[in-house]
């Protein structure tokens, strides 16, 4: 079995609100695996944004492990988390979060320039990874000068920028209408099957969920169901 | 560091989403530098030309005015005068070669149906040519000194062209106070815009016209016999000057000054240095209020910009990137600010100093060297890198998941 990306052990997450402590995560076992096509699924509040923030290491765990590529990030530096989260996670979210001065192909390149790499290399990467999610006509367009669904195609396409080996989605289609919501995940699907790229998405559409191989359901902080894709099991209300 | 080009272009596309505000921080920043540029431009210049007239008295001068040097103002506004017997004793006094006294006024002249205010000077020529030709240097461009006793004027350089719309040349006749008199001479300039701004003239002619009492000065300039130490001779006219005060007042309290050319440099240089002290602690609190206004930008720009902090943070990029951008953006403030203030407060200097060209007694001159220039745009744009240290310090230590919960 290949080594998983990201392996939490027994990871909690417990917020200290004034004198009361609120676990959002309890005793969460995770793995995912290289080229795995993963859904997170679970009411609001169940911990589902938490438990994407440990899988895309944005986040420390209260107690508990999380291992990136093998090696334990509490021993990573600042610079170095955010250093090899570059290199090996991209992420998309609900609203975007596109830079609204910079241009779309300036967005897509802005990992890359994070990482240190030439200029030459990354516009020539920038523009064929915005052609490659259909916006060759939208390469010198502001954010503000774009539709929802050709925002989350640069969020998508800066996502990819670094080559990364996994892509975490918050929601990416909670803003958008449901065709637009299709054309999103047939981008994403598409780089999953032609690239191999590990996907995890986090939504409540159980639409979007079919796309997955893998269903993680949360719930109260804690998974209730982990099961493959065959034995479809979606959250319920 | 990587990415340093696009981390600035980052920058200056944030000051430009903002521009309003960037502008208004910017303004604070230009009216600080712009006073210290135009202020220490002209008090760099004030010293110039002050060195400039210390050092054509030479070093083996002595200068007796009346009054109290210790108060400045009073000796220069009381109209206080030597009399002709502090002339005679200083001329009696060991060690003296010649005593050139004089008396000067900002006088009418009148060339060519056209009056102008201009300081004249009168001159004991008999004692003086001699003197100012070899301890002050002065020569001149065409003519010929003025003959003791008639009514003939030499003319500082600048006169010549600049003062009066026609040019004045050796032989033209100049009217002062109702009397005509003749150019005999032409001065090469003396590095002073005071000294080539006047007029000079036969000092008993200069009595006449205007009423001073004969025989009287305003100053005296001393020259010593070689071989004489100055410190020692400007002792000895003191003492005869104060034996001059009992005989005459029957008090010996001095109320004249002596004091040699150097003295004088090291008084001037004081004064100016407390001055220029004045000047830059000044400038420095309007500086120090624009650097406020860029710490208060930059932290309101940080609170606005989190979840961008956050998005960056969140793709990779390190501490180190976020703050190199946000300082940036306070650099750009400052340096924009310096240039700005650097532009206004040299044209402000200039303008000053062509007003004080123009005006007889106030003589402003300004001193603009590279350095200044230099110090006015390094000084601002460090003025703003040091505002904003603090604020790219948070912006940087940002969570990158607290930054993105941030506004949700």
């Amino acid at each position: 079995m290949p080594e998983p990306i990201i392996k939490l052990e027994n990871v909690w997450k417990v917020y200290q609100l004034g004198k009361v402590e609120l676990p959002a995560l309890k005793e969460i076992n995770l793995e995912i695996t290289p080229g795995s096509f993963i859904t997170i699924m679970g009411p609001s509040g169940s911990g589902k944004s938490t438990l994407l923030n440990m899988i895309g290491v944005l986040d420390f765990p209260t107690k508990g492990k999380i291992y990136l590529k093998g090696k334990d990030i509490s021993l990573f530096s600042e610079n170095q988390l955010a250093q090899f989260r570059g290199q090996t996670i991209g992420f998309v979210f609900q609203e975007f979060n596109l830079l609204p001065n910079l241009t779309a192909l300036e967005n897509v390149v802005l990992p890359m320039v994070f990482q240190g790499k030439s200029e030459n290399e990354i516009k020539k990467r920038g523009e064929e990874l915005l052609i490659s999610v259909g916006l060759e006509e939208r390469i010198p367009h502001l954010p503000s000068e774009l539709s929802g669904g050709e925002r989350q195609r640069v969020a998508i396409a800066r996502a990819f920028a670094n080559n990364p080996e996994m892509v975490i989605a918050d929601e990416p289609t909670g803003n958008l209408d449901s065709i637009t919501g299709k054309i999103i995940m047939d981008v994403l699907t598409n780089f999953h099957k032609k690239e191999g790229k590990t996907i995890v998405v986090v939504t409540h559409d159980p639409n979007i969920a079919s796309y997955s191989e893998e269903i993680v359901n949360i719930k109260d902080g804690q998974i209730t169901l982990n099961h493959q894709q065959a034995t479809k099991v979606l959250w319920k209300v | 560091m990587e990415g340093i080009k696009e981390y600035f272009y980052i920058a200056l596309r944030n000051l430009r989403t903002r521009s309003l505000r960037s502008w208004l921080t910017i303004f604070g920043i230009i009216i600080g530098v712009f006073l210290i540029i135009s202020l220490l431009s002209l008090s760099q210049g004030m010293k110039k030309m002050i060195s400039q007239q210390l050092r054509a008295l030479g070093g083996e001068t002595i200068l007796v005015m009346p009054g109290d040097l210790s108060n400045l103002i009073a000796m220069f506004m009381s109209g206080a005068k030597l009399e002709k017997e502090d002339i005679s004793a200083i001329k009696k006094t060991e060690g003296v070669d010649k005593v050139l006294t004089m008396s000067y006024q900002a006088l009418v002249v009148r060339y060519e149906n056209q009056s102008k205010t201009i300081l004249a000077d009168g001159l004991s020529w008999e004692e003086g040519v001699d003197v100012l030709e070899r301890f002050q240097g002065w020569s001149l461009k065409s003519g010929e000194w003025p003959t003791i006793g008639r009514r003939e004027v030499v003319i500082g350089s600048q006169v010549e062209t600049e003062v009066f719309e026609k040019p004045i040349k050796v032989g033209s006749e100049l009217t002062i106070k109702g009397r005509k008199f003749e150019v005999v001479g032409i001065l090469n300039s003396l590095g002073s815009k005071q000294d080539d701004a006047s007029i000079y003239l036969d000092l008993p002619i200069y009595q006449d016209i205007t009423g001073e009492k004969k025989g009287t000065g305003k100053m005296a300039m001393i020259t010593i016999k070689e071989g004489e130490d100055a410190n020692r001779v400007a002792e000895k006219v003191k003492e005869n000057l104060q034996e001059v005060r009992k005989r005459r007042a029957g008090t010996d309290v001095a109320d004249f000054s002596v004091i040699t050319s150097e003295k004088m440099s090291g008084i001037a240089g004081s004064i100016l240095a407390i001055i220029q002290f004045a000047i830059i602690a000044f400038a420095s609190i309007a500086i120090l209020v624009g650097g406020i206004g860029i710490m208060n930008t930059m932290f309101t720009s940080v609170r606005e910009r989190t979840r961008e902090i956050g998005i960056m943070k969140a793709i990779g990029a390190k501490n180190s990137a976020i703050l190199t951008i946000f300082l940036f953006e306070a650099g750009i403030i400052g340096f924009l600010g310096g240039i700005g203030g650097t532009i206004l407060g040299i044209s402000f200097a200039k303008l000053i100093e062509t007003h004080g060209q123009i005006h007889p007694l106030f003589y402003f001159s300004a001193s603009i060297t590279p350095g200044l220039i230099i110090f006015g745009l390094v000084f601002s744009f460090l003025v703003g890198c040091f505002s904003g240290l603090f604020p790219a310090r948070r912006a940087a230590k940002l969570k990158p998941v607290e930054a993105l919960r941030r506004y949700e």
